[in-house]
Protein backbone atom coordinates (compact mmCIF):
# COMPACT_ATOMS: atom_id res chain seq x y z
CA UNK A 1 0.00 0.00 0.00
CA UNK A 2 1.48 3.30 -1.28
CA UNK A 3 2.11 5.49 2.18
CA UNK A 4 0.53 8.99 1.74
CA UNK A 5 1.79 10.69 4.81
CA UNK A 6 5.11 9.51 6.07
CA UNK A 7 6.36 11.35 9.79
CA UNK A 8 9.97 9.57 10.62
CA UNK A 9 11.00 9.49 13.82
CA UNK A 10 10.23 13.04 14.45
CA UNK A 11 11.56 15.25 17.16
CA UNK A 12 10.51 19.00 17.73
CA UNK A 13 11.73 20.02 21.15
CA UNK A 14 10.00 22.92 22.79
CA UNK A 15 11.63 22.45 25.87
CA UNK A 16 9.52 22.39 29.66
CA UNK A 17 8.25 18.56 27.87
CA UNK A 18 6.59 20.42 25.24
CA UNK A 19 7.05 19.32 21.66
CA UNK A 20 6.99 15.90 20.44
CA UNK A 21 9.46 13.37 20.49
CA UNK A 22 10.70 10.80 18.50
CA UNK A 23 6.97 10.76 16.86
CA UNK A 24 6.67 7.92 13.63
CA UNK A 25 3.36 6.91 12.04
CA UNK A 26 2.37 6.65 8.37
CA UNK A 27 -0.92 7.10 6.75
CA UNK A 28 -1.89 4.87 3.66
CA UNK A 29 -3.89 5.62 0.44
CA UNK A 30 -7.35 6.03 1.01
CA UNK A 31 -7.27 5.66 4.76
CA UNK A 32 -8.94 7.70 7.49
CA UNK A 33 -6.76 8.42 9.83
CA UNK A 34 -7.25 9.73 13.93
CA UNK A 35 -4.96 11.60 15.61
CA UNK A 36 -6.43 11.38 19.02
CA UNK A 37 -4.81 12.88 21.77
CA UNK A 38 -5.57 15.06 25.20
CA UNK A 39 -4.93 19.04 24.52
CA UNK A 40 -1.57 19.97 24.97
CA UNK A 41 -0.06 16.41 23.74
CA UNK A 42 2.11 17.44 20.21
CA UNK A 43 -1.34 16.87 17.91
CA UNK A 44 -0.37 20.40 16.39
CA UNK A 45 3.26 20.35 16.32
CA UNK A 46 2.97 17.32 14.06
CA UNK A 47 0.30 18.88 12.18
CA UNK A 48 2.69 21.55 11.42
CA UNK A 49 5.23 20.01 10.38
CA UNK A 50 2.80 17.86 8.10
CA UNK A 51 2.00 21.68 6.74
CA UNK A 52 5.69 22.37 6.51
CA UNK A 53 4.98 25.47 8.84
CA UNK A 54 8.37 24.47 11.17
CA UNK A 55 11.08 21.94 10.89
CA UNK A 56 11.71 19.24 12.92
CA UNK A 57 14.87 19.43 15.16
CA UNK A 58 15.34 15.74 13.35
CA UNK A 59 13.69 13.22 11.23
CA UNK A 60 11.53 13.63 8.28
CA UNK A 61 8.34 14.45 7.75
CA UNK A 62 6.96 13.23 3.87
CA UNK A 63 3.28 13.09 1.89
CA UNK A 64 3.20 11.83 -1.51
CA UNK A 65 7.28 11.23 -0.89
CA UNK A 66 8.10 15.19 -0.91
CA UNK A 67 9.55 16.93 1.59
CA UNK A 68 6.87 18.87 3.71
CA UNK A 69 8.98 21.94 3.73
CA UNK A 70 10.88 22.10 0.98
CA UNK A 71 8.30 21.16 -1.59
CA UNK A 72 4.81 22.61 0.62
CA UNK A 73 3.68 24.81 -2.82
CA UNK A 74 3.59 21.39 -4.96
CA UNK A 75 2.21 19.50 -1.67
CA UNK A 76 -0.72 21.71 -1.37
CA UNK A 77 -1.55 21.20 -5.18
CA UNK A 78 -3.67 18.51 -3.82
CA UNK A 79 -3.79 19.15 0.02
CA UNK A 80 -6.37 20.40 1.90
CA UNK A 81 -6.22 21.75 5.41
CA UNK A 82 -8.30 22.86 7.85
CA UNK A 83 -6.20 24.69 10.88
CA UNK A 84 -7.20 24.47 14.78
CA UNK A 85 -6.95 27.54 15.43
CA UNK A 86 -9.50 29.85 12.88
CA UNK A 87 -7.92 33.03 11.92
CA UNK A 88 -9.37 34.82 9.28
CA UNK A 89 -7.91 38.12 7.71
CA UNK A 90 -9.77 41.16 8.52
CA UNK A 91 -12.76 43.23 7.44
CA UNK A 92 -13.83 40.51 4.88
CA UNK A 93 -17.36 38.48 4.24
CA UNK A 94 -17.04 34.82 4.52
CA UNK A 95 -18.25 34.81 0.74
CA UNK A 96 -15.20 37.09 -0.54
CA UNK A 97 -12.58 35.03 1.93
CA UNK A 98 -14.11 31.93 0.15
CA UNK A 99 -13.70 33.39 -3.25
CA UNK A 100 -9.74 34.94 -2.29
CA UNK A 101 -9.12 31.51 -1.21
CA UNK A 102 -10.18 29.64 -3.97
CA UNK A 103 -8.57 32.22 -5.96
CA UNK A 104 -5.35 31.47 -4.37
CA UNK A 105 -5.80 27.84 -5.16
CA UNK A 106 -6.44 28.78 -8.90
CA UNK A 107 -9.69 27.19 -8.69
CA UNK A 108 -12.61 28.56 -11.53
CA UNK A 109 -15.11 26.34 -10.12
CA UNK A 110 -17.11 27.29 -7.36
CA UNK A 111 -19.89 24.55 -7.50
CA UNK A 112 -18.66 22.34 -4.96
CA UNK A 113 -17.73 25.27 -2.55
CA UNK A 114 -21.49 26.19 -3.44
CA UNK A 115 -22.70 22.88 -2.41
CA UNK A 116 -20.64 22.78 0.91
CA UNK A 117 -21.98 25.61 2.00
CA UNK A 118 -25.65 24.37 1.15
CA UNK A 119 -24.93 20.80 2.99
CA UNK A 120 -23.03 23.22 6.10
CA UNK A 121 -26.33 25.74 6.10
CA UNK A 122 -23.83 28.08 6.18
CA UNK A 123 -24.79 31.64 5.11
CA UNK A 124 -21.52 33.50 4.44
CA UNK A 125 -22.86 37.21 3.41
CA UNK A 126 -22.04 38.24 6.78
CA UNK A 127 -18.61 39.95 7.94
CA UNK A 128 -15.82 37.27 9.11
CA UNK A 129 -15.71 39.48 12.24
CA UNK A 130 -19.13 39.37 13.26
CA UNK A 131 -19.67 35.03 12.97
CA UNK A 132 -19.90 32.76 15.23
CA UNK A 133 -17.31 30.44 16.26
CA UNK A 134 -19.06 27.35 14.75
CA UNK A 135 -19.77 29.45 11.41
CA UNK A 136 -16.07 30.50 11.54
CA UNK A 137 -15.14 26.69 11.63
CA UNK A 138 -17.69 25.93 8.66
CA UNK A 139 -16.09 28.62 6.55
CA UNK A 140 -12.78 26.29 7.17
CA UNK A 141 -14.22 23.32 6.17
CA UNK A 142 -15.44 24.40 2.82
CA UNK A 143 -12.28 26.02 2.45
CA UNK A 144 -10.11 23.17 3.53
CA UNK A 145 -12.39 21.07 0.77
CA UNK A 146 -13.89 22.83 -1.81
CA UNK A 147 -10.96 21.74 -4.23
CA UNK A 148 -11.55 18.00 -3.99
CA UNK A 149 -8.26 17.12 -2.25
CA UNK A 150 -6.76 14.06 -2.64
CA UNK A 151 -5.37 14.37 0.82
CA UNK A 152 -6.78 16.32 4.04
CA UNK A 153 -5.45 17.25 6.85
CA UNK A 154 -7.82 18.37 9.88
CA UNK A 155 -7.24 20.02 13.15
CA UNK A 156 -10.15 19.25 15.44
CA UNK A 157 -12.39 19.85 12.75
CA UNK A 158 -15.58 19.82 14.92
CA UNK A 159 -14.93 22.32 17.36
CA UNK A 160 -17.56 25.08 17.57
CA UNK A 161 -20.00 22.65 15.56
CA UNK A 162 -23.72 21.44 17.13
CA UNK A 163 -24.59 17.76 17.21
CA UNK A 164 -26.36 18.15 14.12
CA UNK A 165 -23.41 20.01 12.30
CA UNK A 166 -21.08 17.54 13.89
CA UNK A 167 -23.21 14.57 12.55
CA UNK A 168 -22.71 16.29 8.96
CA UNK A 169 -19.75 16.95 9.06
CA UNK A 170 -19.30 13.12 10.18
CA UNK A 171 -21.25 11.98 6.76
CA UNK A 172 -18.74 14.19 4.56
CA UNK A 173 -16.03 12.68 6.28
CA UNK A 174 -17.43 9.36 4.74
CA UNK A 175 -18.59 10.56 1.44
CA UNK A 176 -14.59 11.90 1.29
CA UNK A 177 -13.41 8.41 2.16
CA UNK A 178 -15.67 6.37 0.00
CA UNK A 179 -14.13 8.97 -3.08
CA UNK A 180 -10.50 7.40 -1.65
CA UNK A 181 -9.84 10.82 -0.03
CA UNK A 182 -6.51 9.84 2.26
CA UNK A 183 -7.61 11.95 5.84
CA UNK A 184 -5.84 12.98 8.76
CA UNK A 185 -7.72 14.19 11.72
CA UNK A 186 -7.18 15.05 15.02
CA UNK A 187 -9.42 14.97 18.21
CA UNK A 188 -9.67 14.84 21.31
CA UNK A 189 -12.88 12.96 21.63
CA UNK A 190 -12.60 9.59 20.86
CA UNK A 191 -16.95 9.39 19.69
CA UNK A 192 -16.52 11.59 16.65
CA UNK A 193 -12.72 9.49 15.52
CA UNK A 194 -14.90 6.49 16.12
CA UNK A 195 -17.09 6.66 13.79
CA UNK A 196 -15.60 7.68 10.78
CA UNK A 197 -11.83 6.22 10.94
CA UNK A 198 -9.90 3.48 10.19
CA UNK A 199 -7.27 3.30 12.50
CA UNK A 200 -6.04 5.88 15.09
CA UNK A 201 -2.87 6.97 16.79
CA UNK A 202 -2.90 7.93 19.90
CA UNK A 203 -0.28 10.86 21.29
CA UNK A 204 0.58 11.57 24.61
CA UNK A 205 3.06 14.16 26.25
CA UNK A 206 4.63 14.39 22.93
CA UNK A 207 5.28 10.18 22.64
CA UNK A 208 2.94 8.05 20.53
CA UNK A 209 1.29 5.46 22.39
CA UNK A 210 -0.24 3.54 20.06
CA UNK A 211 -1.65 3.09 16.30
CA UNK A 212 -4.18 1.38 16.98
CA UNK A 213 -6.90 -0.38 14.63
CA UNK A 214 -10.56 1.33 15.30
CA UNK A 215 -12.43 -2.00 15.87
CA UNK A 216 -9.84 -3.30 17.84
CA UNK A 217 -10.47 0.03 20.36
CA UNK A 218 -14.43 -0.34 20.02
CA UNK A 219 -14.33 -3.93 20.86
CA UNK A 220 -12.33 -3.38 23.95
CA UNK A 221 -14.08 0.22 24.94
CA UNK A 222 -15.83 0.17 28.34
CA UNK A 223 -19.00 1.57 28.77
CA UNK A 224 -20.00 2.85 32.04
CA UNK A 225 -24.12 2.90 32.64
CA UNK A 226 -24.99 5.15 35.26
CA UNK A 227 -28.44 2.84 37.16
CA UNK A 228 -30.42 4.28 40.13
CA UNK A 229 -32.16 1.67 41.72
CA UNK A 230 -35.69 1.77 43.85
CA UNK A 231 -33.86 2.17 47.47
CA UNK A 232 -30.30 1.93 48.82
CA UNK A 233 -31.35 -2.15 49.77
CA UNK A 234 -31.94 -3.43 46.16
CA UNK A 235 -28.64 -1.66 45.17
CA UNK A 236 -26.55 -3.16 47.30
CA UNK A 237 -28.24 -6.27 46.59
CA UNK A 238 -27.51 -5.68 43.35
CA UNK A 239 -23.84 -5.11 43.80
CA UNK A 240 -23.46 -7.99 46.11
CA UNK A 241 -25.26 -10.27 42.88
CA UNK A 242 -22.72 -9.20 40.79
CA UNK A 243 -19.56 -9.19 42.38
CA UNK A 244 -19.38 -4.89 42.36
CA UNK A 245 -17.20 -3.26 44.72
CA UNK A 246 -18.76 -1.35 47.44
CA UNK A 247 -16.92 2.17 45.57
CA UNK A 248 -19.49 1.97 43.00
CA UNK A 249 -22.30 2.22 45.05
CA UNK A 250 -24.07 5.53 46.25
CA UNK A 251 -26.76 5.78 47.59
CA UNK A 252 -29.89 3.82 45.45
CA UNK A 253 -27.20 4.88 42.15
CA UNK A 254 -24.42 2.19 40.82
CA UNK A 255 -22.03 2.97 38.20
CA UNK A 256 -21.38 -0.40 35.93
CA UNK A 257 -18.77 -0.83 33.80
CA UNK A 258 -20.09 -3.24 30.86
CA UNK A 259 -17.61 -4.32 27.93
CA UNK A 260 -18.75 -5.92 25.40
CA UNK A 261 -21.48 -7.97 25.57
CA UNK A 262 -24.26 -5.42 27.47
CA UNK A 263 -26.99 -8.24 27.17
CA UNK A 264 -25.78 -10.07 30.08
CA UNK A 265 -26.28 -6.30 32.00
CA UNK A 266 -29.48 -5.48 30.98
CA UNK A 267 -30.89 -9.08 31.65
CA UNK A 268 -29.30 -8.77 34.91
CA UNK A 269 -31.13 -4.91 36.29
CA UNK A 270 -34.23 -6.32 34.62
CA UNK A 271 -35.11 -8.19 37.75
CA UNK A 272 -35.26 -5.03 39.79
CA UNK A 273 -36.99 -1.93 39.64
CA UNK A 274 -34.94 0.92 37.98
CA UNK A 275 -35.51 4.30 38.53
CA UNK A 276 -33.12 5.54 35.77
CA UNK A 277 -30.47 4.72 33.40
CA UNK A 278 -27.75 6.58 31.51
CA UNK A 279 -24.21 6.13 30.01
CA UNK A 280 -21.93 8.02 31.11
CA UNK A 281 -19.06 9.27 28.61
CA UNK A 282 -15.95 7.92 28.75
CA UNK A 283 -12.93 10.36 28.81
CA UNK A 284 -10.21 10.15 26.88
CA UNK A 285 -7.93 9.71 29.73
CA UNK A 286 -10.10 7.05 31.29
CA UNK A 287 -9.99 5.49 28.24
CA UNK A 288 -6.34 5.47 27.75
CA UNK A 289 -6.27 3.66 31.12
CA UNK A 290 -8.43 1.10 30.34
CA UNK A 291 -6.59 0.42 27.08
CA UNK A 292 -3.08 0.72 28.62
CA UNK A 293 -3.54 0.46 32.09
CA UNK A 294 -1.16 1.91 34.57
CA UNK A 295 -0.68 5.00 35.93
CA UNK A 296 2.55 5.56 33.96
CA UNK A 297 0.87 5.52 30.78
CA UNK A 298 -1.82 7.66 31.71
CA UNK A 299 -0.18 10.53 34.48
CA UNK B 1 6.91 35.26 -9.00
CA UNK B 2 3.74 37.02 -7.46
CA UNK B 3 0.27 35.92 -6.69
CA UNK B 4 -1.94 37.30 -8.43
CA UNK B 5 -4.83 37.60 -6.02
CA UNK B 6 -3.53 38.46 -2.96
CA UNK B 7 -1.80 41.37 -4.72
CA UNK B 8 -5.17 42.62 -5.66
CA UNK B 9 -6.42 41.99 -2.12
CA UNK B 10 -4.16 43.58 -0.21
CA UNK B 11 -4.29 46.74 -2.85
CA UNK B 12 -7.63 46.95 -1.88
CA UNK B 13 -7.47 46.96 1.68
CA UNK B 14 -4.54 49.47 2.05
CA UNK B 15 -5.02 51.90 -0.30
CA UNK B 16 -7.54 54.15 1.81
CA UNK B 17 -4.61 54.44 3.96
CA UNK B 18 -2.07 55.53 1.49
CA UNK B 19 -5.14 58.33 0.25
CA UNK B 20 -5.15 59.25 3.71
CA UNK B 21 -1.48 60.19 3.89
CA UNK B 22 -1.22 61.70 0.58
CA UNK B 23 -4.17 64.00 2.33
CA UNK B 24 -1.82 64.93 4.84
CA UNK B 25 1.24 65.82 2.78
CA UNK B 26 -1.00 67.61 0.66
CA UNK B 27 -1.63 69.57 2.98
CA UNK B 28 1.84 70.15 4.81
CA UNK B 29 3.44 70.61 1.61
CA UNK B 30 1.03 73.77 1.21
CA UNK B 31 1.10 75.04 4.14
CA UNK B 32 5.41 74.72 4.00
CA UNK B 33 5.16 76.05 -0.23
CA UNK B 34 3.06 79.73 1.22
CA UNK B 35 5.64 80.18 4.27
CA UNK B 36 8.14 80.73 0.95
CA UNK B 37 6.43 84.46 0.70
CA UNK B 38 8.74 86.44 1.70
CA UNK B 39 6.25 88.13 4.09
CA UNK B 40 5.58 85.07 5.56
CA UNK B 41 9.12 84.31 5.77
CA UNK B 42 10.45 87.19 8.16
CA UNK B 43 7.68 86.26 10.74
CA UNK B 44 9.17 82.75 10.40
CA UNK B 45 12.47 84.28 9.99
CA UNK B 46 11.97 85.71 13.84
CA UNK B 47 10.14 83.06 15.48
CA UNK B 48 13.65 81.33 14.94
CA UNK B 49 16.16 83.65 16.38
CA UNK B 50 13.49 83.54 18.94
CA UNK B 51 13.96 79.73 19.41
CA UNK B 52 17.03 79.09 17.46
CA UNK B 53 18.00 75.00 18.96
CA UNK B 54 14.31 74.12 18.61
CA UNK B 55 13.91 75.15 14.87
CA UNK B 56 17.33 73.82 14.33
CA UNK B 57 16.01 70.51 15.30
CA UNK B 58 13.58 70.87 13.09
CA UNK B 59 16.27 71.47 10.33
CA UNK B 60 14.96 75.53 9.85
CA UNK B 61 17.82 77.00 10.81
CA UNK B 62 18.14 79.42 7.67
CA UNK B 63 15.63 79.94 4.96
CA UNK B 64 16.83 79.95 1.94
CA UNK B 65 15.37 82.06 -1.06
CA UNK B 66 15.22 79.62 -3.89
CA UNK B 67 12.44 77.60 -3.46
CA UNK B 68 14.06 74.17 -3.86
CA UNK B 69 16.31 74.66 -1.78
CA UNK B 70 13.74 76.09 0.79
CA UNK B 71 11.64 72.82 0.75
CA UNK B 72 14.48 70.67 0.78
CA UNK B 73 15.37 72.03 4.16
CA UNK B 74 11.66 72.77 5.57
CA UNK B 75 9.76 69.83 4.10
CA UNK B 76 12.14 67.04 3.09
CA UNK B 77 14.25 67.25 6.57
CA UNK B 78 11.32 65.96 8.24
CA UNK B 79 7.86 66.34 7.82
CA UNK B 80 8.11 64.32 4.64
CA UNK B 81 10.36 61.60 6.24
CA UNK B 82 7.67 61.09 8.96
CA UNK B 83 4.72 60.75 7.06
CA UNK B 84 6.26 57.89 4.50
CA UNK B 85 7.65 55.94 7.69
CA UNK B 86 4.26 56.37 9.58
CA UNK B 87 2.79 54.46 6.48
CA UNK B 88 5.67 52.41 6.42
CA UNK B 89 4.80 51.03 9.94
CA UNK B 90 1.55 50.60 9.23
CA UNK B 91 1.97 48.57 6.50
CA UNK B 92 4.81 46.71 7.78
CA UNK B 93 1.62 45.55 10.43
CA UNK B 94 -0.70 45.00 7.94
CA UNK B 95 0.77 42.89 5.31
CA UNK B 96 3.20 40.94 7.70
CA UNK B 97 3.02 40.79 11.19
CA UNK B 98 -0.77 40.50 11.54
CA UNK B 99 -0.64 37.62 9.21
CA UNK B 100 1.58 35.75 11.72
CA UNK B 101 1.12 36.78 14.88
CA UNK B 102 -3.16 36.09 14.30
CA UNK B 103 -2.27 32.99 12.29
CA UNK B 104 -4.45 34.01 9.36
CA UNK B 105 -0.85 33.21 7.16
CA UNK B 106 -1.70 29.15 7.61
CA UNK B 107 -4.62 29.89 5.11
CA UNK B 108 -2.35 31.96 2.93
CA UNK B 109 0.30 29.18 3.24
CA UNK B 110 -2.27 25.83 2.80
CA UNK B 111 -2.87 27.23 -0.94
CA UNK B 112 -0.32 26.47 -3.75
CA UNK B 113 1.45 29.28 -2.88
CA UNK B 114 5.10 28.98 -1.75
CA UNK B 115 6.35 31.57 1.36
CA UNK B 116 8.28 33.08 -0.88
CA UNK B 117 5.49 33.87 -3.18
CA UNK B 118 3.67 35.30 -0.92
CA UNK B 119 6.48 37.20 1.15
CA UNK B 120 7.28 38.91 -2.39
CA UNK B 121 4.31 39.72 -3.18
CA UNK B 122 3.72 41.77 0.39
CA UNK B 123 7.05 43.43 -0.38
CA UNK B 124 5.90 44.38 -3.72
CA UNK B 125 2.84 46.06 -2.22
CA UNK B 126 5.06 48.01 0.19
CA UNK B 127 7.41 49.04 -2.46
CA UNK B 128 4.62 50.22 -4.79
CA UNK B 129 3.64 51.98 -1.86
CA UNK B 130 6.67 54.08 -1.20
CA UNK B 131 6.85 54.53 -4.94
CA UNK B 132 3.27 56.04 -5.16
CA UNK B 133 3.96 58.28 -2.36
CA UNK B 134 7.17 60.08 -3.46
CA UNK B 135 5.61 60.57 -7.17
CA UNK B 136 2.51 61.95 -5.39
CA UNK B 137 4.84 64.26 -3.12
CA UNK B 138 6.46 65.10 -6.67
CA UNK B 139 3.45 65.91 -8.24
CA UNK B 140 1.53 67.79 -5.98
CA UNK B 141 4.20 70.00 -4.36
CA UNK B 142 4.99 70.97 -8.45
CA UNK B 143 1.45 71.80 -8.93
CA UNK B 144 0.89 73.83 -5.84
CA UNK B 145 4.28 75.79 -6.01
CA UNK B 146 3.23 76.68 -9.80
CA UNK B 147 0.20 78.06 -8.37
CA UNK B 148 1.63 80.14 -6.25
CA UNK B 149 4.84 80.57 -7.14
CA UNK B 150 4.64 80.23 -11.27
CA UNK B 151 7.94 79.19 -12.36
CA UNK B 152 10.18 79.18 -9.22
CA UNK B 153 10.76 75.94 -8.61
CA UNK B 154 13.50 74.07 -10.71
CA UNK B 155 11.65 71.19 -11.72
CA UNK B 156 14.71 68.85 -12.66
CA UNK B 157 16.38 69.35 -9.06
CA UNK B 158 13.09 68.82 -7.25
CA UNK B 159 12.68 65.62 -8.75
CA UNK B 160 16.16 64.49 -7.62
CA UNK B 161 15.46 65.22 -4.57
CA UNK B 162 12.37 63.00 -4.53
CA UNK B 163 14.37 60.28 -5.78
CA UNK B 164 16.49 60.44 -2.57
CA UNK B 165 13.58 60.98 -0.49
CA UNK B 166 12.56 57.66 -2.20
CA UNK B 167 15.88 55.97 -1.49
CA UNK B 168 15.46 56.78 2.52
CA UNK B 169 12.26 55.48 2.01
CA UNK B 170 13.08 52.24 1.11
CA UNK B 171 15.81 51.95 3.14
CA UNK B 172 12.96 52.17 6.32
CA UNK B 173 10.61 49.81 4.61
CA UNK B 174 13.63 47.61 4.38
CA UNK B 175 14.67 47.92 7.97
CA UNK B 176 11.32 47.36 8.91
CA UNK B 177 10.32 44.61 6.98
CA UNK B 178 13.29 42.78 7.74
CA UNK B 179 13.21 43.12 11.38
CA UNK B 180 9.17 41.82 11.16
CA UNK B 181 10.92 38.63 9.10
CA UNK B 182 13.63 37.87 11.59
CA UNK B 183 11.46 38.03 14.77
CA UNK B 184 8.34 35.72 15.47
CA UNK B 185 6.55 37.79 18.37
CA UNK B 186 4.76 40.38 17.46
CA UNK B 187 5.82 42.68 20.22
CA UNK B 188 9.41 42.43 18.78
CA UNK B 189 8.80 41.98 15.07
CA UNK B 190 6.68 45.72 15.38
CA UNK B 191 8.79 47.69 18.10
CA UNK B 192 12.51 46.63 16.75
CA UNK B 193 12.13 47.80 13.31
CA UNK B 194 9.67 51.34 14.71
CA UNK B 195 12.33 51.60 17.96
CA UNK B 196 15.03 51.99 15.44
CA UNK B 197 13.73 54.04 13.02
CA UNK B 198 12.74 56.38 15.70
CA UNK B 199 16.28 56.59 17.17
CA UNK B 200 17.75 57.01 13.69
CA UNK B 201 15.33 60.50 13.20
CA UNK B 202 15.84 61.69 17.11
CA UNK B 203 19.53 61.33 16.68
CA UNK B 204 19.41 63.29 12.90
CA UNK B 205 17.47 66.03 15.23
CA UNK B 206 19.85 66.00 17.29
CA UNK B 207 22.59 66.33 15.54
CA UNK B 208 21.00 69.03 13.45
CA UNK B 209 20.98 71.55 17.02
CA UNK B 210 24.15 72.53 16.79
CA UNK B 211 28.10 72.17 16.41
CA UNK B 212 28.49 70.55 19.69
CA UNK B 213 26.10 67.93 18.63
CA UNK B 214 27.24 67.51 15.14
CA UNK B 215 28.97 64.26 15.53
CA UNK B 216 25.87 62.51 15.78
CA UNK B 217 25.40 62.74 12.29
CA UNK B 218 27.97 60.14 12.43
CA UNK B 219 25.24 58.05 14.08
CA UNK B 220 22.44 57.85 11.89
CA UNK B 221 22.15 56.66 8.30
CA UNK B 222 19.42 59.74 8.12
CA UNK B 223 22.50 61.80 7.25
CA UNK B 224 23.29 60.18 3.84
CA UNK B 225 20.02 61.73 2.56
CA UNK B 226 21.60 64.96 1.92
CA UNK B 227 18.83 67.54 1.13
CA UNK B 228 21.03 70.16 0.65
CA UNK B 229 23.57 68.52 -1.93
CA UNK B 230 20.80 66.64 -3.54
CA UNK B 231 19.43 69.89 -4.83
CA UNK B 232 22.68 71.51 -5.17
CA UNK B 233 23.60 68.99 -7.51
CA UNK B 234 26.38 67.79 -5.50
CA UNK B 235 27.60 64.35 -5.87
CA UNK B 236 27.66 63.28 -2.18
CA UNK B 237 24.19 63.49 -2.13
CA UNK B 238 23.98 61.20 -4.88
CA UNK B 239 26.00 58.50 -3.70
CA UNK B 240 24.59 58.77 -0.15
CA UNK B 241 20.98 57.74 -1.60
CA UNK B 242 21.82 55.08 -3.52
CA UNK B 243 24.01 53.84 -0.70
CA UNK B 244 20.50 53.76 1.44
CA UNK B 245 18.77 52.61 -1.76
CA UNK B 246 21.20 49.36 -2.03
CA UNK B 247 20.93 48.83 1.90
CA UNK B 248 17.49 48.86 1.65
CA UNK B 249 17.32 46.01 -0.71
CA UNK B 250 19.67 44.00 0.72
CA UNK B 251 17.23 44.19 3.94
CA UNK B 252 14.51 43.29 1.79
CA UNK B 253 16.61 40.08 0.49
CA UNK B 254 17.82 39.12 3.81
CA UNK B 255 13.53 39.35 5.22
CA UNK B 256 12.94 37.37 2.00
CA UNK B 257 15.47 34.66 3.27
CA UNK B 258 14.48 34.75 6.43
CA UNK B 259 10.82 34.16 5.93
CA UNK B 260 10.93 31.36 3.55
CA UNK B 261 13.40 29.67 5.83
CA UNK B 262 12.15 30.30 9.69
CA UNK B 263 9.07 28.21 11.73
CA UNK B 264 5.82 30.01 11.73
CA UNK B 265 3.67 29.12 14.84
CA UNK B 266 0.36 29.33 12.82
Amino acid sequence: MTKVFEINHITKDYGNQKGVFDVSFSVNQGEVMGFLGPNGAGKTTTIRQLMGFIHPDSGEVKINGLDCFKDAAKIQETLGYLPGEIAFMDGMTGIEFIKFIADMKNMTDLSYAKELMEFFELDPKGKLKKMSKGMKQKIGIVCAFMNHPKQVILDEPTSGLDPLMQNRFVELILKEKAKGTTILMSSHIFEEIERTCDRTVIIKSGHIMAVEDMNKLKSGKKKNYIVRFKDKDSAEQYAKEHQISKEAVEDATITVGVKGNVDDFIKGISKYEIKDLSIKSQSLEEMFMHFYGGEENVK
Amino acid sequence: MLSKPLLKREIKSNYKILLFMFAVMTMYGAIIIAMFDPELGESLKMMAEGMPQLFAAFGMNSFSSVLVEFLAQLLYNLIFVVFPLILIIILTLRLLIHYNDRGSMAYLLATPNSRGKIVRTQLFVMVLANISLCVFATVMCIIISQIMFPGELEIGKFVVLNFGLLCLIMFFSGLCFCTACIFQEAKLANGIGIGISIAFLMIKMIAQTGDKAEFFKYLTPMTLFDTKALVTNQSKGYIGAIVLLVVGLIFYGVGVKVFCRKDLSL
